[in-house]
């Protein structure tokens, strides 16, 4: 089961750091896992700790966060919001059922095109031994719908 | 009329169970909810009413009505049709509920398709109570608790066994396969008169509209949900296109129907953000106004019938008794 | 009528008479015996007041409904409400969040013997050390001096569940929303939530479908937790109102121990004091 698993990662990331720094591992020619949906969000205190519940909920196996590093913040402070909020939003997560290594919060700069990729290969790694997420069977439902009518 | 032992019973309903799908009154996370069962065992026979009402069985908590298909050509396609089911041991509120409950969405022209659909395959057995509790007022609003409203077949305990009334001529077609004792006795009267307020007529409810009353009454209401999810006669819904999943060629929507209530704050606002219920007191007004006077000048039947739920559930002891019997005392003061 | 009672009722007569207050939110007993809020606006009223353990709201709640004019150039009412130590400091809370006014509440404190859910006494309350409110106007004390618990773990329970499997806390919490009916009861009982739209309806973002199923039952939990953290007073109420007696509580325990752990913060203390995740420290390095 776990080898054909593929999971479904969505990673928000800031605009001035680790977007940049996705792009840095781009143009480098570093290669990481395709897993990976990058959504650009102006900063990592934008990510409200709900979009990550939602998409969780919504079925995607892990969730990744990644912001400038704690001073070097576009907006000054951002970042260091969302690690609060994140220590929080963490704990309740693993909480509530699920576990720890489907969400991932971690600062990458622009010119860490290395750790870029480094951060999501292990990622990746990680969520694809914890398997599918249990709460995506509403997800999947729908696909099965979809399978039906280009059939 | 005839009677049918506990053992004669459960071996008949272990026979329904194998043909098709029960619904009756299990023990479920400490609390009796109609349930679909797996086994005879699972009933209990003991209870005073299941925590919810059972119109999740014919407006289910949540529901796709209709499925969207939009690609090329856009396809509408109906949910499979509901299972055949019979519901066992429905209080006799209960099975009066759905007669309030068709009035609106099925005997009328046009009928409600999804409901229509549930109804039909539904069968309804009674167990009518053996005395009224402590928030029952059935007998407020035109029922008893051993009326067969609504049913189509009635047991009532008896000493050994339970008397059989089968009313329609689905409940006949669904007994007359049984060997039945004939039975002499009547079963006990469990209606009780213990001073209940009276209920009046719808009409005469338009006289305390205004009364300051309801905005007493209204400061504790916390705008929450519970009294009218846990009535067997409300049935407001709303309803949202919701996508269920996106692929190069399309989209796929479902039509869902969920609960929805007039006692929560954004029910009723509309396009613009303007809200003409926007305070509690007309809110809650509206629920009590709609049970007693909107209801039944529409369709003809008492938008409530007695089970007594709201007043249990109500975390801030709002009494729907209490509000009668109000009423009563400000009309007779107003004749006065 | 008790001590305590007696109590009550004196001071309310008090406020309505001198005029201070044009209401007072206490608890009265329906005609079943059960408590439930009552609302007094006049001195010849004040004997439905009553006091006992299944007086479990939070009646600061009510606040939101009396916290703006009620007309033009018409004052703010004042408001005198009953409270237990811990509701007293939700009022801590709603000051600081700029909710009300002090100068708009009177509390009437009382000394808290623990408070009942069904029948049994609250977890919060069986290791509760504050018997005393923060916050008070009016102190009322009962007949023989409390007895504080033993000091032991709060979070006993919270601990516990930390040890399960993650399949484990999935199951417990899968079973109890299996039963959630999406009331809002909880919400609307709560101190701490008073949006105008809360997340759980808005239409625009569509943050969560309108199904009344275990997913979108559980993001409704989790949010409000997560809303709540750090501003949850741990008065109890989303559980003694919940009619499907789901504990809440749990999800709210477990927020406010991560809180106090990482920031030393407990919510209510003062009126000064920001809740920990509006605000922050450049110097701190929190374990993601």
């Amino acid at each position: 089961m776990s080898e054909s698993f593929e999971p479904k990662i969505v990673g928000f990331l800031c605009n001035w750091c680790s977007y940049a720094g996705a792009d840095l591992a781009g143009t480098s020619r570093m290669s990481y896992p395709q897993n990976v949906r990058i959504i650009r969000v102006p900063c990592s205190g934008r990510v409200d700790p709900l979009f990550v519940v939602k998409t969780l909920i919504d079925g995607a196996d892990g969730v990744m966060v990644l912001g400038c590093h704690p001073g070097d913040c576009h907006y000054q402070q951002g970042n260091y919001i969302a690690q609060r909020r994140y220590s929080i939003m963490h704990r309740l997560l693993e909480f509530s059922g699920l576990e720890t290594d489907r969400l991932f919060v971690d600062w990458v700069s622009a010119s860490e095109g290395k750790k870029f990729s480094e951060v999501v290969t292990s990622f990746t790694e990680k969520v694809r031994n914890i398997g599918p997420n249990p709460l995506r069977k509403k997800a999947e439902s729908g696909i099965d719908v979809l399978e039906e009518v280009s059939s | 009329m005839k009677v049918i032992s506990q053992e004669q019973l459960n071996l008949w309903l272990a026979d329904l169970l194998k043909q098709t799908v029960v619904v009756a009154p299990i023990e479920k996370h400490g609390k009796i909810q109609y349930q679909e069962i797996n086994s005879i065992s699972q009933i209990v026979w003991d209870f005073t009413r299941p925590e919810l009402p059972p119109r999740n069985w014919v407006i289910p908590m949540t529901e796709p009505i209709l499925f969207i298909e939009q690609g090329p050509t856009t396809v509408l396609k109906q949910p499979d049709l509901p299972h055949e089911k019979i519901l066992f041991g429905l209080r006799p509120c209960d099975s009066r509920s759905f007669k309030v409950l068709d009035a609106l969405f099925w005997d009328k022209e046009p009928a409600d398709p999804q409901y229509a659909r549930h109804r039909q395959a539904l069968t309804l057995i009674g167990l009518a109570c053996p005395e009224m509790w402590d928030s029952c007022f059935c007998t407020v609003v035109g029922g008893a608790p051993d009326d067969t409203e609504g049913l189509d077949i009635l047991l009532t305990r008896i000493d050994d066994g339970f008397a059989v009334q089968a009313i329609t001529e689905k409940g006949q077609a669904l007994v007359s396969g049984l060997d039945l004792l004939q039975w002499s006795g009547v079963p006990a009267d469990p209606s009780e008169a213990r001073g209940l307020p009276k209920l009046h007529e719808s009409a005469e409810w338009a006289a305390v509209f205004k009364d300051v009353f309801w905005k007493e009454l209204s400061h504790a209401c916390l705008s929450c949900r519970v009294c009218s999810f846990v009535c067997p006669t409300c049935r407001c819904y709303d309803v949202r296109d919701e996508v269920i999943a996106i692929c190069p060629n399309g989209k796929v929507y479902e039509r869902l129907r969920a609960w929805d209530t007039c006692t929560s704050m954004g029910y009723r606002r509309i396009a613009g953000g303007h809200n003409p219920r926007e305070t509690q007191v007309k809110r809650l007004k509206n629920r009590f106004y709609c049970k007693f006077m909107y209801y039944p000048e529409d369709f003809g039947v008492l938008g409530c019938v007695g089970c007594g739920r709201c007043i249990d559930a109500c975390p801030a002891g709002i009494d729907i008794l209490e509000v009668v019997e109000k009423v009563d005392l400000k009309l007779a003061q107003a004749q006065i | 009528m008790t001590f305590i009672e007696d109590q009550i009722r004196q001071t309310a007569r008090k406020y309505l008479e001198n005029d201070e207050v044009s209401c007072v939110i206490g608890y009265e007993r329906d005609t079943r015996g059960r408590s439930r809020p009552v609302f007094i606006e006049s001195v010849d009223q004040v004997d439905r007041l009553v006091w006992g353990p299944d007086c479990n709201l939070n009646l600061a709640s009510y606040l939101h409904e009396r916290k703006h004019s009620p007309g033009k150039d018409q004052p703010i009412p004042k408001t005198a409400v009953v409270l237990r130590p811990c509701d007293t400091r939700a009022i801590n809370l709603l000051i600081n969040e700029q909710q009300v006014a002090r100068e708009n509440v009177r509390i009437i404190g009382v000394t808290c013997e623990g408070s009942e859910i069904n029948g049994s006494l609250r977890v919060d309350c069986e290791f509760c050390q504050e018997r005393v409110p923060p916050l008070y106007d009016d102190l009322i004390l009962t007949e023989l001096p409390v007895e504080v618990p033993e000091s032991a773990d709060p979070y006993a329970d919270i601990n516990e569940m930390d040890q399960w499997t993650p399949e484990e806390r999935l199951a417990f919490w899968t079973s109890e929303f299996d039963r959630c009916i999406r009331c809002y009861a909880c919400r609307q009982a709560c101190p701490g939530c008073y949006c105008f739209e809360c997340v759980a309806e808005k239409l625009d973002p569509h943050w969560v479908s309108i199904a009344l199923e275990v997913p979108e039952k559980m993001f409704f939990h989790v949010m409000r937790a997560y809303h709540l953290a750090g501003r949850c007073v741990g008065c109890g109420a989303c559980e003694a109102v919940c009619p499907m007696d789901i504990p809440l509580g749990k999800l709210n325990r477990k927020v406010a121990k991560e809180i106090l752990e990482l920031f030393d913060y407990r919510t209510g203390d003062s009126i000064e004091t920001h809740p920990p995740l509006v605000c922050f420290n450049p110097n701190e390095r929190l374990n993601l």
